[in-house]
């Protein structure tokens, strides 16, 4: 009965990942044109190619700044969001609606949007800086990694927060309001009740959320590549935009399937190791 | 009231279903061409739907499907397509990539198809890159060669009365305008052909991107002058800020609102600007010199795939692409240069000064070589050269190692 | 209203400013250069505010991205994409939070690795499946429903790990109360479990429906007749490797793609609050 419930999910899942994922590790072990014909048998070519490849190692640490500095500030800016709207007060549904706001832009849009925002001569981000008096005179934003990596980091937490938000305050109302009565008849602190009681009882949210934001993350590739498209001199690569630029621009879709392969190796530990770490902690 | 919005979403749902399904019509049976060409501009789409309608008429037999892609999904689009069996019979792509193309048994040799009469049509020099092992495999849609436009009024203001020839008359007038707070000479410093960009200072300097033995050549002396030249611009503050943040697309609004002095790009920004800046003051001047006369000239080629199955029918309307008023209509329309005799011919461009000084620098064009690591080799020059225009490499030191790259994957 | 509710009030949206800012800014820049003529678009230095409102751009972009038929594809596509992964996911997210079986762990864990792959790298095997399965006349390729099933799929493994997580929080005492009252397993699921469940349901098809929504590559591999491309595929095809770009259509383009899903924020936000807390949760 379970299984029969659970079924249909796994058969379409199952069919609609598992063949491209064969194909991934066909792919991955041959010498690929650039039109994708299969000339032959290269074993771990591909593989000892991608780790030889300074390009790689580079896109790899990136990709870890990356994901830790977008999904920790997406985490740390989200759980007081989430903490605010779940108050009593005049306006809560705009204040819910504008901050979910940033979600209904699709990705590729809103790094279009920054992008031009962002922009040297025209955007208004340098307008808007230099009439604050925060500027003195307008900014290449896109032009050096020192400061277009940032940016694209923000746009990054930014376009997070919303799907983070809505977990939390699933997780919020799915807390019983009387235990805080409670707690505070008992002489609690706010901050002391927000510790012992909300934090605990938001841990499986908590989790969904940071497990999710890092797979989603790792494998974002909308902001970097319509931003600086990894550049300049490939200073804002991370994996998927470099397996993207192997697979479809330098024409070598070998190469890019050992490294979504290795991309799937690390997403995947990172999870297993997170997973079985929160159950350690629960028992 | 307990109906929930998904109450009456699923309501809609099944009616939504049946038109998913239904609205994916059957195609029509007469013999169908299916040709996906590249965006070039809004013109593109329009131009050939009418193309394809025209030839309709003419053969009621034949239908023609056009699919316009753009130039950043259509290697994409290809490698799909070819990798699932579904690809169109004609296709745009860069000459670039015709290599792969013939190596994976993709491209129909024409030699077959083409009548001695045909080849004639032809310029020659324009048909070449499209040769492969001594057959021709793809033939020129498009083609464009560079030169330099320069703000007439901006070189007035700072005092200069012509266009500079050489880049020591490049760098002094930059100097020139700098003291009147303009900035000089645009570089290109990201995205494609941010390597074509430096490659004109690297050729007319002396220097070559590929050798004759097949190995880069670009990190020769003449290569070092060539980077040392353009560092030393963005050093003294005489291009514009922040070069590495500008795509050619970029630079070339940049020139628009007459906020850079001068620029090298394509024919086609002649157009651009007759439409969003008609009282731009401008000039076109061949690209620089220090030892000699270089420019880059580009062509695009359309090839017939080999699995078509209307092969003859494809051929009847590449032929007619190529006859002259279909030829003329594109290159007036998208602002390239003329591939077929008669169209060069044509009131249109021996009457068009602008253009004239683009076809006269033809003679001493460099064509992308058609070997395998073409983009390899684009990309690491790309890499070095914007390592050094954001100072965190030298020159010398930055083209050696793009060198050694490039060798990797040249001629394998 | 008391003074408390308006000294809280204000408390809290001075604690939301900086972020309602950050947000709001580039709705403002799409807004402001949506209503630019081209020749201010481009005009040194910029400002916010165009001399005249340019209501053309839309026309003409309206018109260049043939935005009907694009919306009405959009709205098809991720609509029915959200029914079918809510469908396939309901029951297999109350089985893993409700009946202990066998191989539940690996069940979970085999939902995990199919959302660890970027689609980016399974496109070429997708589209060859596609290619592969006939359909009518053709194969699923160019189909809207090859790419109503793909994103359906790629979005159950979400689906069911939200709502079993969601459902873990439903006291069972409901059900088992109801199951007394003479129900049996399914009308108590129906009955009971399904109405109380309904904020998280919601929730989960806002995210199935806003990510099929938003989704760019897939659609672009797969679907090649003008008539039915997407909405975001039209729109980034504006900017994507053109060789001039018309930004004042483009942010008309974001501004317009971008309505319908704030506009159904707004409406499903009043229900969803409504929903969590009126629930019978507590």
């Amino acid at each position: 009965m379970p299984w029969l419930l659970v079924l249909p999910s796994l058969v379409l899942a199952f069919a609609v990942i598992g063949y491209p994922l064969y194909e991934i590790m066909r792919l991955s072990v041959a010498d690929v044109s650039r039109f994708g014909q299969v000339r032959g048998f290269v074993g771990w070519g591909n593989f000892s190619r991608m780790l030889a490849d300074p390009v790689f190692v580079a896109a790899l640490v990136r990709t870890l700044e990356w994901t830790v500095a977008v999904v920790g500030g997406t985490v740390l800016i989200s759980m007081p969001v989430a903490l605010v709207l779940q108050q009593d007060f005049w306006g809560r549904g705009l204040a819910r609606t504008i901050v979910m706001l940033p979600w209904s832009v699709s990705l590729s849009m809103a790094a279009i949007v920054w992008l031009w925002s962002f922009d040297g001569n025209h955007g208004m981000v340098n307008t808007t800086l230099q009439s604050l008096g925060l500027l003195s005179g307008p900014v290449q934003w896109m032009a050096l990694p020192q400061t277009a990596f940032p940016v694209e980091i923000a746009v990054g937490i930014l376009v997070s927060i919303p799907f983070t938000v809505t977990i939390f305050l699933g997780g919020l109302s799915s807390i019983p309001g009387d235990i805080y009565e409670a707690a505070a008849i008992d002489g609690a602190t706010r901050t002391q009740s927000f510790r012992l009681l909300t934090l605990p009882l938001m841990r499986g949210f908590l989790n969904i959320a940071i497990v999710l934001n890092v797979i989603y993350v790792f494998n974002s590739f909308p902001i970097i590549w319509v931003m600086t498209q990894g550049g300049p001199d490939n200073s804002t690569h991370i994996l998927v935009t470099y397996l993207y630029e192997l697979s479809f621009r330098l024409g070598r879709p070998g190469m890019a399937a050992a490294v979504s392969l290795a991309m799937l190796v690390i997403v995947f530990a990172f999870t297993m190791v997170y997973v079985r770490m929160q159950s350690r902690e629960a028992a | 009231m307990k109906t929930s919005p998904f109450a009456i979403l699923k309501g809609t749902a099944a009616a939504l279903t049946l038109w998913a399904l239904t609205a994916t019509a059957p195609a029509a049976r007469a013999e169908t061409v299916r040709i996906t060409a590249a965006y070039y501009s809004a013109a593109t789409g329009p131009y050939f739907e009418k193309m394809a309608s025209e030839f309709h008429k003419a053969n009621p037999g034949i239908d023609v499907k056009v699919e316009v892609v753009n130039w950043d999904n259509l290697l994409q689009k290809l490698q799909t397509d070819i990798s699932g069996g579904t690809n169109a019979d004609i296709s745009i792509i860069g000459t670039r990539w015709l290599l792969d193309f013939v190596k994976d048994g993709q491209a129909e040799p024409l030699d077959g198809y083409m009548s001695p009469a045909f080849t004639d049509r032809f310029i020659g020099a324009f048909l070449k890159p499209g040769e492969i092992g001594g057959k021709t495999y793809g033939l020129p849609i498009a083609a464009s060669a560079r030169a330099m436009y320069y703000n007439k009024d901006l070189l007035a203001k700072a005092g200069v009365a012509s266009a500079p020839a050489t880049w020591d008359e490049v760098v002094a007038d930059a100097e020139k305008l700098k003291s009147q707070g303009i900035a000089g000479f645009g570089i290109q410093g990201k995205e494609i052909e941010t390597d074509v960009y430096w490659y004109y200072a690297l050729w007319t300097h002396g220097g070559d991107v590929v050798g004759s033995n097949g190995k880069a050549a670009f990190a020769s002396p003449a290569g070092v002058k060539a980077l040392t030249l353009y560092r030393s611009l963005i050093d003294k503050g005489l291009t514009q800020d922040g070069v590495t943040s500008y795509s050619r697309e970029n630079l070339q609004d940049l020139f628009k609102q007459g906020r850079v002095a001068m620029m090298i790009t394509a024919p086609f920004l002649i157009n651009q600007i007759a439409k969003e800046a008609p009282n731009l003051n401008y000039g076109i001047a061949p690209v620089p010199k220090a030892t000699q006369n270089a420019t880059y000239a580009v062509t695009d080629s359309v090839v017939l795939f080999k699995n078509s199955k209307v092969k003859q029918a494809a051929w009847k309307f590449l032929d007619f692409l190529f006859t002259k008023d279909p030829r003329v209509e594109f290159t007036k329309g998208e602002g390239f240069l003329p591939t077929t005799k008669a169209e060069a011919a044509d009131p249109y461009f021996t009457g068009n000064e602008r253009l004239q000084t683009f076809v006269s620098l033809l003679p001493n064009a460099h064509f992308a070589p058609t070997v395998t690591g073409w983009e390899d080799t684009a990309k690491a020059v790309s890499d070095a050269v914007q390592s050094v225009y954001v100072g965190k490499a030298q020159p010398e030191p930055a083209l050696k190692a793009a060198a050694d790259q490039a060798d990797q994957a040249l001629g394998k | 209203m008391s003074r408390k509710t308006v000294r809280r009030s204000l408390w809290c949206w001075l604690a939301l400013s900086p972020i309602v800012v950050l947000v709001l800014f580039p709705f403002a820049v799409m807004l402001s250069t949506a209503v630019k003529p081209i020749d201010e678009v481009l005009a040194y230095p910029p400002r916010w505010l165009p001399t005249r409102l340019a209501w053309e751009n839309f026309a003409d972009m309206w018109q260049a991205a043939d935005f009907g038929t694009a919306l009405l594809n959009s709205l098809v596509i991720s609509i029915l994409a959200t029914f079918l992964a809510i469908a396939v996911a309901l029951p297999a997210a109350y089985a893993m939070s409700r009946l202990p079986f066998r191989g539940r762990g690996l069940y979970r864990q085999f939902l995990l690795v199919t959302q660890m792959l970027s689609p980016i790298l399974l496109v070429l095997g997708l589209f060859r499946m596609a290619a592969a399965i006939p359909l009518g006349d053709g194969t699923l390729v160019d189909t809207r429903l090859g790419v109503i099933i793909i994103y359906g799929a790629f979005n159950i493994a979400f689906a069911a790990w939200m709502l079993a997580s969601y459902f873990a929080t439903i006291p069972r005492d409901l059900e088992e109360a109801a199951w007394i009252d003479g129900c049996n397993r399914a009308g108590a699921v129906l009955r009971i479990f399904l109405p109380v469940a309904a904020p998280a349901i919601a929730v989960t098809a806002i995210v199935t429906f806003v990510a099929s929504w938003n989704e760019f590559t897939v659609a672009l591999t797969m679907l090649r007749d003008p008539s039915k491309l997407t909405l975001t595929l039209r729109v980034v095809n504006l900017v994507a490797g053109r060789y001039s770009v018309q930004w004042n259509q483009v942010m008309a383009a974001t501004l317009l793609a971008t309505l319908p899903v704030a506009v159904m924020f707004a409406v499903l936000q009043r229900w969803l609050v409504q929903g969590l807390t009126l629930g019978a949760v507590k």
